[in-house]
């Protein structure tokens, strides 16, 4: 296949940044997007070009590193996929594909692709934690836990903290993300202890942050790799005023 | 958490658009039961008491001017709020995903909120402004000397531009409402897959569909049987 890339080049945080065009030939099917980006970026190298600056990890979709906002769609069009996931069947020999990097002021731009998602770590920090005693591990059992729960857990437990959601969000909002940490914890006995302020405290940094609101309509969930769903913002919102109402 | 802080957070605000959004929903529907007596065939002596007790009653005049600022209130914070999101993503995507991943509706609430708005003081200006402030006719029933409401509607919506301008605020009223009732239920933290259904066929069916709709009936009805 033969294709074009339109790519967000961007020096540094100071830099406007600008998209540049870059045609690749011979691209395989097999190809992951990112192994295509690791193709071009050696072309680049060998031309003595500065490569392009993107962010992966594990490339088996679960590190939540890969980012990329691509023809409008967060991690690419396919379903609960992250970038690294996304493979090159998904396109056509021809296909224009315009390549940006996720867009929020929360999250400023370092270079190219690349964006600073600390402030995802600073709301974990402000309340995403539990207690625990020290001393001997507890048995994994030892606390009864009803299944439902255990499940609905396990699923905002999925969250890999990509930053899809804000990405999706026409408001940047990092709801889905803080909303999945918050239901994580407030659906298990072991999180209820800091239950009250954990809500308080990450939705204020949350909104310190600079991320938007929320206005319901979904895209975070139709873009999220793991499938979070947005019944967690509405259980962060009843855990937000159950606390403010009585703290 | 002292109530200032709660209310300065961004969910502590969505809470009040919900709130008052869904307390207006609430009043279309009396709204809406006392714009059908404009259609009896009683010379407009119905509407005409119904007009003067919703004016002279002191509970409801409280309520007509708490309503007001509501609305006030409704517009306000979602202003505030739209701001802020705009500010939350200074630098825009060059491709958009469309209604890919989110439905129109949802991404035109405050457009749809801002017309509607407009319509609210074009409509206040119309009816309730010249009832109280205006001097309109007056009719007597049993008696009683009462502003003759009725005639200052009918004679109103014989004109088509304001037919055509109250048909389009209903259109605005419904496209906002689509999304907007069952997003005030999410904000409250109602999300249970066993009400999901329910909420959203209330809120596309009756406050999306349903209740615009018999509201443009009205001065559409009054038009084509003009006196």
């Amino acid at each position: 296949m033969k294709l074009t890339l339109k790519v967000w080049r961007q020096k540094n945080v100071q830099d406007k940044g600008r998209f540049e065009n870059y045609e690749v030939s011979d691209v395989s099917k097999d190809m992951s997007f990112l192994e295509l980006f690791d193709v071009l970026n050696e072309r680049l190298i060998n031309e003595g070009k500065e490569p392009i600056a993107f962010d992966h990890d594990c490339r088996e979709g679960i590190c939540g590193a890969c980012s990329m906002y691509i023809n409008g769609r967060a991690h690419g069009p396919w379903e609960q996929t992250t970038t690294c996931q996304l493979h090159m069947r998904a396109y056509n020999d021809g296909d224009t594909i315009v390549v940006e990097p996720w867009r929020a002021a929360a999250f400023p731009v370092i270079k190219d692709l690349t964006v600073d998602r600390s402030a995802f770590d600073r709301i974990i920090q402000a309340g995403g934690y539990i207690s625990v005693n020290t001393g001997n591990a507890v048995d994994a059992n030892a606390i009864p836990i009803e299944k439902h729960d255990a499940d609905m857990a396990f699923a905002a437990a999925a969250c890999i903290g990509c930053g899809a959601c804000v990405a999706a969000c026409k408001n940047s909002s990092a709801m889905l993300f803080t909303s999945a940490k918050v239901s994580q914890l407030a659906l298990l006995p072991q999180g209820h202890p800091e239950r009250t302020s954990r809500a308080e405290d990450m939705v204020m940094q949350m909104d310190k942050e600079g991320f938007g609101s929320c206005t319901n309509t979904g895209a975070c969930e139709a873009e999220c790799p793991k499938g979070i769903s947005i019944s967690n913002i509405a259980r962060m919102n009843r855990e937000f005023f159950s606390a403010g109402f009585t703290s | 958490m002292k109530w200032s802080q709660f209310f300065s957070t961004s969910i502590g605000k969505k809470l009040l658009v919900g709130a008052t959004g869904f307390f207006l929903c609430t009043f279309l529907i009396v709204h809406l039961a006392g714009n059908f007596s404009l259609m009896k065939d009683d010379g407009g002596q119905a509407f005409n008491l119904y007009a003067d007790f919703m004016g002279h009653n002191l509970l409801i005049q409280a309520l007509a001017w708490g309503l007001k600022a509501v609305i006030v209130i409704h517009a306000f914070l979602a202003i505030q709020l739209t701001i802020r999101n705009q500010k939350a993503r200074p630098v825009k995507y060059a491709v958009k995903p469309g209604n890919k991943t989110s439905s129109w509706f949802s991404r035109q609430m405050a457009i749809m909120g801002s017309i509607l708005l407009i319509f609210i003081v074009i409509h206040l200006a119309n009816f309730w402004w010249k009832m109280h402030y205006g001097g309109i006719p007056t009719s007597v029933y049993d008696g009683k000397k009462v502003g003759d409401l009725y005639t200052v509607v009918w004679k109103a919506f014989g004109k088509v531009e304001l037919v055509a301008l109250y048909v389009v605020g209903m259109i605005a009223l419904a496209f906002h409402l689509v999304h907007g009732f069952k997003s005030s239920m999410q904000t409250f933290g109602f999300n249970h897959p066993k009400y999901n259904g329910m909420i959203n066929f209330i809120g596309l069916w009756i406050f999306g569909i349903l209740i615009p709709a018999l509201f443009a009936l009205i001065p559409v009805y009054i038009y084509f049987n003009k006196i």
